[in-house]
């Protein structure tokens, strides 16, 4: 995730192998790019940015075409195209040229041609972009199917709530820089600067004496009689640790929640956009 | 390097894509205006017999190689120019290049466009025989493979030339202007003539030195300049094709 111009479609290039880095080292399932690149390009399956299609072929010909390219054979290739452009919607469509074909349309034809060979990691780049509701549905429809298929996938995005129902880990860039990158439920707690709110029914400042004690805490505050906000610096879950000490000390927690911001909140935080 | 990756984009090329079709419609101009050339051949020999002198016959091959040489460069030309710009310039080329490597997708284009070649020689080449057998002419085997190997050898070097300006360039328009002013520049480089070693940058100067073999009625004279002047070719086809490896290899697609 990250805005125009942070890096994502740069990352997408040099991890799919189409730029080269000046620097530094890319691993994908500990295979090293600089020296594993055709092994690497087996495992992946990629959805550039602009589908670049040839506008006067159809879409078989492309599939038959890029299978051959992906190592299968005639007959192969044949079987696993029909399969996959029924699996993306475009059986009927199969042999129209794609010239004729809409934007959400090429898409599809696109991830059908990087599902060819049955690759572990499909990459795609801002795959929903430009495209209707109903389309960008389907493009996220395909992708959970996939992802029940067990295919890991990376994709680009600066839409916020795309990237909320699609993903399970997100990585932000700023500038070129990774600067986070977590489960989403993770990082929404992060960005929030881990706030702990306890409420327990018989508060007393022994239980806040003992919980400022604690190494995690950086500082207590009183929210109400019976409300507590705990500012943690700590990676690991420690509510657990928290209701244990107060139930040792006789307390009884009515409520105990980590304070979490929404993505878009925490994709603030995270870039320093939130000024 | 992989032959099964470089197998599939010269099969594609040459009978899938969507370029082939206009490739073989231009190879075949090519042939039907040797035809011509070889029909009304006769006739400008008996015109400018003083320029045969040495033939005997009627020089079909000479005709055929003479047209190679003056229309070849700019049916290569039009072929290749776009060859590896089109696909930068829309974006096919990401499709390609992340399933197979580079070098495979440049050998495979310049291959199947010096089979294409090859292919439109073999026709003309076959033209000159049928030409050679109804005009009672003694049929010479030697000059015809002579005539095809000297213009495959020319043709290719001319192919290298425009598959490398084709890599650098990620839009057909600029492609076209550069390729048609670098075969500007060799056309310059060979007037330049005499002993200026600028002719020797030139293509033209080694394929318009193989006329003399196909002039001179004793081959064997001529054998040594003809065979030295293919390995000039050679070492040029070489230098551009791995110049095109280099360039695509660097490139940010």
């Amino acid at each position: 995730m990250g805005q125009n111009g942070a890096g994502k479609t740069t990352t997408i290039k040099l991890l799919s192998g189409l730029s080269s880095p000046t620097q530094g080292q890319i691993f994908v399932e500990g295979l090293d790019m600089a020296s594993e690149s055709e092994k690497i390009k087996e495992l992946l399956g990629l959805v550039p940015q602009d589908s670049g299609f040839y506008a006067e072929r159809t879409a078989l010909s492309h599939m038959l075409y890029y299978g051959r390219l992906k190592g299968l054979n005639k007959k192969a290739s044949r079987k696993q195209a029909q399969l996959l452009l029924s699996r993306v919607g475009l059986a009927t469509e199969r042999l129209k040229k794609v010239g004729s074909f809409s934007h959400g349309m090429k898409t599809r034809l696109g991830i059908a041609q990087a599902l060819l060979n049955e690759p572990k990691i499909l990459i795609l780049d801002e795959p929903t972009n430009g495209l209707d509701p109903l389309g960008a549905r389907q493009i996220r429809q395909i992708l959970k199917e996939c992802g029940n298929k067990g295919i890991t996938i990376f994709l680009s995005s600066h839409k916020l709530l795309e990237v909320q129902e699609s993903c399970t880990h997100i990585g932000i860039l700023d500038k070129g820089k990774l600067v986070a990158e977590s489960t989403i439920e993770k990082l929404r707690h992060l960005e929030a600067g881990g706030l702990i709110t306890v409420g327990v029914y018989n508060l007393s400042s022994e239980i806040i004496s003992l919980i400022e004690a604690q190494k995690f805490v950086i500082k207590t505050e009183l929210k109400a009689r019976d409300l507590l906000e705990i500012s943690v610096n700590s990676r690991k879950d420690v509510k657990p640790e928290i209701n244990r000490l107060i139930v040792e000390c006789g307390g009884r927690v009515f409520k105990l929640m980590e304070n979490s911001l929404s993505l878009e909140e925490a994709y603030f935080e995270a870039t320093g956009l939130k000024q | 390097m992989n032959f099964l990756e470089i197998r599939t984009i010269l099969e594609d090329e040459l009978f899938q894509s969507s370029k082939s079709r206009y490739s073989w419609f231009f190879g075949g101009i090519f042939i039907f205006l040797s035809l011509i050339a070889i029909k009304y051949g006769t006739k400008i020999y008996t015109l400018y017999s003083f320029f045969f002198l040495k033939f005997e016959g009627v020089p079909y091959s000479l005709i055929s190689y003479l047209l190679v040489l003056a229309l070849g460069p700019f049916f290569v030309l039009i072929i290749a120019f776009d060859s590896i710009s089109s696909e930068i310039e829309t974006g096919s080329i990401r499709y390609i290049i992340s399933k197979v490597q580079r070098s495979s997708f440049i050998l495979g284009k310049g291959v199947s466009l010096f089979l294409g070649f090859t292919i439109v020689l073999s026709g003309i080449a076959f033209i000159c025989l049928i030409y050679q057998y109804f005009a009672d002419n003694a049929i010479q085997f030697e000059k015809i493979f002579f005539f095809w190997l000297g213009s495959l050898f020319y043709l290719g070097s001319f192919i290298s030339i425009f598959l490398f300006i084709s890599t650098l360039s990620a839009n057909n328009k600029i492609s076209f202007v550069m390729s048609l002013v670098f075969l500007g520049i060799l056309i310059y480089f060979y007037l330049q003539g005499g002993e200026s070693l600028l002719k020797y940058l030139s293509p033209y100067s080694y394929g318009i030195d193989n006329l003399k073999i196909l002039k001179e009625s004793q081959i064997k004279t001529e054998f040594t300049g003809f065979f030295k002047n293919l390995f000039f070719l050679f070492l040029y086809t070489l230098s551009f094709l791995s110049l095109s490896l280099f360039a695509m290899k660097r490139r940010d697609l």
